[in-house]
């Protein structure tokens, strides 16, 4: 455990910590380009350079091994016109375009420009020129011009995705970035460049100039597209997701995020969105008012009774599947299940469950009950009622077929769906993971919290709140006034989550207190 | 002062283009150091090495011996030799006459030095440009291996060793050490950060071992003579003997080999070169290849020692001496070296890859008429942001080769520069242009 002084301040530090990290996690941020926590050292910015006691010459921070005694200066005037030197040296071909350039706002150029730059340039010569379009993929855009050569990208692809699809090509100041072998990028994971690249140089295609980041919303939430749950920041203006990036999460995903995940907030803008409930008259829907689908829903629920058949979709939150729980228990059915989805899986983050919660609904006991039967008994199996969560059938043409012979069918759903069109009776609007707050467990049993960053379109609800309204009405308990309300009731009942806070959740999450489904079935 | 030569590694060379062969070589004695090395063992002869005190030839001068101490032992991973013959600094073509004439010695040594330090395979990175160096090593290695010299069995020792001629592709920087080590594990010529350090974690994360072609020669003649005899040539500073080359204004460009405590620089102009072409005077030179700081005509009174050239401020370096005359444009001359390093900068480091051309342009701007008295200050400036002697900037020293020919040249050649400011640009260009139409802009060569 080697101990050390930076700026003043006397740490010790692991072995094998290198003084980036030791002043980091003593809260000195040094500037750095190429240096990335999740990836290996490359040192060629040169931005990090610091000052050591007994050592002639600067050091970088990132490749330098802290030592017993070591005595660091980033503030001498030696460290930091080191940097600032760098700093003009990193602009003099750059092409300053910040005004057009996605990544302003959120560039570490301008950052460190701002921070520790010159005031002014003496370089007055004309730039070198490089393409400025270059297609890596129909997702990744690269520009030649705004790139530092800091090799996050390559090292990205390398280390972390695996597939060592970039590398340099050329020497010196004609240097750029290439796909290899002229292809184009094709791993799953290729949208972390955008991310881990410092500068304007690698752009988002789906995001590029659709709004200055400044301009942002941006929500803290986990993705929807898997078990995973990868943290995720997603940012909204106009009340629309424009992108969501990952978040750091040590204990899920660390850095990073698969692009299948980028893309979830898609169906928020999809023109089968549901905006109002409907009941089926003369065997058309019907738009209705929400006290009247409510009402019909309750009765045909109440009449299917014990008979009913629910599907309790793995896309809805711990909280929304604890209120239906509490629906079919008053009921008395034990017809419940959960539809799998299957997902792409690798080796990486995507797990194959493209359920977000089925760990949640295995704690919760969203499970055929004693005597009960589940998904695949329908068509062998006449049920009274059936209720779809957040769910449809439309993968699954034999069991919509079943489902619609049934005497009455709720669906509650964000979208219109075949099966909505097809077999409902009520039509509940539900929304987006985008468009509400609420929980989920991922595979590895982390409680974390969904938020909401858009409002739903139209008249819909949250799902919490349809079932919330839904119980009111079949049992009297109250309605959740809020999905803390629900959190903090799901909690109070549910060794799971027994004791969690619903604020202290947001940055990382917590573990579950039952790694395995006890005593939840009820 | 007669020149005076010595012979050693030279010694019994074929004319230039020629090989020397297998046969010819061991009538010479040649292979018998390697016949006692085997009966000696790995730290006897790394203690030769070390009481030898050979600096390496490559250009830094780190005592060789103690480099091959820095292997860690029982890593459980195989240990590398890699022999730098990347020769590709302007001014330098000593290793050349090796490579290309006697091939055997080298290979005799690169197998002392895998026995020293615990190795079985070495690499000869030879530069790309030279064809006739690389088949000659070649056929030498193919004769070497048809002999049981190289293989499973070493002169009949049972030890494996084997040697691997691996051609350049045109790259200054693939010279740099840990360049090379990418270039030849079939990366981009890299040079890589330290920590770690090659002979920690080199060829393929394993210790390695870099170094020069005429470091590992002398440790041929180092086994076979013993370090005292080896010693008797040059001085406590610069043991054994240098191979020099000499290039530019002289009457005759040529090679030798001398005793450096014997040799000043200016017979080394005069005596060996044949002195200044044309009956012209001395005006500058630069005595260890471009990267050194360059000298002026009243500093060559020194012998070619390291010690000794530093104290005269520049560098014994890879031993390029290169000789300017008096009608020599210094701007032109410096123009010539940005072009090149501009050209040869790998481009990781920021400060090189953008330095260097912002150096190379400013020097263009003077040298063309279009400098503006502040870019003399300027030029300086810029070259200190880039770096210098050891100024630890840059991940290699290719950035620091850079600078320390401006740093130099505008310290002793000042008044050059400033006449091109004043006058229009460098005679070079002046004469050039005059001979265009239209006149020349500021960005043609
Ligand atoms: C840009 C650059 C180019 C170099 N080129 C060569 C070269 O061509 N041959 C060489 O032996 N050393 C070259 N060197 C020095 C090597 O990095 C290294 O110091 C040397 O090969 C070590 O061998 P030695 O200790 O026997 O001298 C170069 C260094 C730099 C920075
Ligand atoms: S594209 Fe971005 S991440 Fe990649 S090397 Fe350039 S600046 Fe770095
Ligand atoms: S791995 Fe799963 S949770 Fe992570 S981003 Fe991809 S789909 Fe979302
Ligand atoms: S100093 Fe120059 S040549 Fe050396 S690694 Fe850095 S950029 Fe490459
Ligand atoms: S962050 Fe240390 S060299 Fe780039």
């Amino acid at each position: 455990m080697p101990k050390l002084t930076i700026d003043g301040k006397t740490m010790e530090v692991p072995k094998g910590a290198t003084v980036i990290q030791a002043a980091r996690a003593a809260g000195i941020e040094i500037p750095h380009y190429c240096w990335h926590p999740g990836l290996s050292v490359a040192g060629n910015c040169r931005i990090c350079l610091v000052e050591v006691e007994g050592m002639p010459t600067l050091q970088i921070a990132c490749n330098l091994l802290c030592a017993d005694n070591m005595v660091v200066r980033t503030q001498s005037e030696k460290a930091k016109g080191g940097r600032a030197d760098v700093m003009e040296l990193l602009l003099i071909n750059h092409p300053l375009d910040c005004p057009i350039c996605d990544q302003a706002g959120e560039c570490k150029l301008q950052e460190y420009s701002f921070r520790i730059g010159k005031d002014r340039s003496s370089f007055d010569f004309p730039k070198v020129h490089k393409p400025k379009h270059v297609r890596f993929s129909d997702k990744v855009m690269f520009d030649a011009e705004r790139c530092i050569l800091c090799t996050r990208c390559v090292r990205f692809c390398a280390e972390v995705a695996k597939r060592d699809e970039l590398d340099i090509v050329n020497r010196g100041d004609r240097n750029e970035i290439a796909v290899k072998r002229g292809g184009e990028l094709e791993n799953d994971y290729q949208m972390n460049v955008i991310d881990v690249c410092p500068v304007g140089a690698l752009t988002s295609m789906d995001f590029r100039f659709k709004s200055r980041v400044w301009f942002l919303e941006n929500a803290k939430s986990v993705c929807s597209g898997c078990s995973r749950g990868c943290n995720v920041t997603v940012g909204s203006r106009w009340n629309r997701v424009l992108r969501v990036i990952p978040r750091e999460n040590p204990h899920v995903n660390q850095w990073w995020m698969c692009d299948a995940g980028r893309f979830t907030y898609k169906g928020n803008d999809a023109d089968t969105r549901l905006g109002a409930p409907m009941i089926r008259k003369n065997g058309a829907l019907a738009e209705c008012s929400w006290d009247e689908a409510l009402d019909a829903a309750a009765k045909g629920l109440r009449d299917a009774g014990a008979d009913l058949l629910a599907l309790v979709s793995g896309r809805l939150t711990n909280e929304e599947m604890w209120l239906a729980k509490d629906v079919l228990a008053h009921l008395g059915t034990p017809h419940r299940d959960v539809k799998p989805r299957a997902f792409a899986k690798d080796d990486f983050l995507r797990t194959g469950d493209g359920n977000p919660n089925s760990r949640g609904a295995a704690l919760l006991g969203i499970a055929p009950g004693t005597g009960g039967s589940g998904l695949t008994s329908l068509g062998s199996r006449a049920f009274r009622g059936a209720a779809l969560f957040g769910e449809d059938l439309d993968d699954r043409p034999e069991a919509l077929e079943a489902l619609s012979k049934c005497g009455f069918v709720l669906v509650v759903g964000s979208h219109e769906t075949e099966t909505s069109r097809r077999a409902a009776h009520v039509v509940l609007p539900g929304v987006t993971p985008f468009e509400k707050d609420g929980t989920y467990v991922n595979v590895s049993g982390r409680v974390q919290r969904l938020a909401r960053s858009v409002i739903a379109p139209g008249e819909a609800w949250p799902d919490w709140k349809i079932l919330g309204a839904l119980r009111a009405r079949l049992t009297g308990a109250p309605a959740p006034r809020t999905p803390a309300d629900a959190f903090a009731e799901m909690c109070a009942a549910s060794p799971a989550f027994s004791g969690l806070p619903w604020n202290g959740l947001g940055e990382h999450g917590a573990d579950a207190r039952t790694p395995e489904p006890a005593g939840a079935a009820r | 002062m007669p020149a005076v030569e010595v012979s050693r590694l030279l010694k019994g060379a074929p004319p230039v283009g020629k090989r020397q062969t297998l046969d010819e070589y061991r009538a010479a004695g040649g292979y018998e150091a390697l016949r006692k090395g085997l009966g000696m063992t790995p730290e006897q002869i790394t203690q030769a090495v070390i009481d030898s005190g050979v600096r390496g030839r490559g250009g830094a001068g780190f005592p060789a011996g103690r480099k091959w101490t820095f292997v860690p032992k029982n890593t459980g991973k195989p240990v590398y030799l890699a022999v730098n013959g990347d020769e590709s600094e302007p001014g330098c073509f000593k290793d050349r006459q090796i490579m290309e004439r006697v091939p055997h010695l080298l290979i005799e040594g690169a197998i002392l030095a895998c026995r020293a330090i615990g190795a079985q395979t070495a690499y000869i990175y030879v530069r790309g440009e030279y064809p006739s160096c690389i088949g000659n090593l070649e056929a030498a290695v193919e004769e070497a291996r048809a002999a049981g010299i190289l293989g499973s069995d070493v002169l009949g020792s049972g030890w494996r060793c084997d040697v691997w001629v691996h051609s350049g592709a045109g790259a200054y920087i693939c010279g740099e050490e840990t360049g090379m080590l990418s270039s030849i594990e079939g990366g981009r010529g890299y040079p890589r950060i330290k920590p770690p350090f090659p002979a920690v974690e080199g060829l393929w994360r394993s210790p390695t071992i870099i170094n020069n072609v005429e470091t590992i020669a002398n440790v041929t003649l180092i086994v076979r003579d013993g370090a005292d005899a080896w010693k008797s040539a040059g001085d406590a500073d610069t043991p054994g003997t240098r191979l020099v080359g000499i290039s530019g204004h002289v009457v005759r460009p040529c090679h030798v080999e001398i005793d450096p405590a014997k040799t000043t620089l200016r017979e080394l102009i005069y005596d060996h070169a044949g002195g200044i072409w044309k009956g012209r005077k001395l005006k500058a030179v630069i005595p260890g290849g471009s990267s050194v700081p360059v000298l002026p005509a009243t500093q060559i009174d020194v012998p070619f020692t390291y010690g000794a050239v530093k104290a005269a401020g520049s560098l014994a370096g890879a031993a390029g001496v290169i000789v300017m005359d008096d009608t020599t444009c210094m701007v032109d001359a410096l123009l010539n070296l940005m072009e090149f390093y501009h050209h040869e900068s790998c481009g990781q480091c920021t400060p090189c890859r953008e330095g260097t051309g912002w150096l190379e342009k400013l020097v263009r701007r003077i040298w063309s008429g279009g400098g503006k008295p502040e870019d003399i200050a300027l030029l300086d400036r810029v070259a200190d942001t880039v770096g210098g002697a050891g100024a630890g900037k840059t991940i290699c020293f290719l950035a620091d080769s850079a600078v320390m020919p401006t740093k130099s040249f505008l310290k002793h050649f000042r008044a050059d520069f400033e006449r091109a400011v004043a006058e229009g640009g460098s005679p070079v260009w002046k004469a050039r242009a005059s001979r265009r139409k239209p006149a020349a802009h500021a960005g043609a060569r």
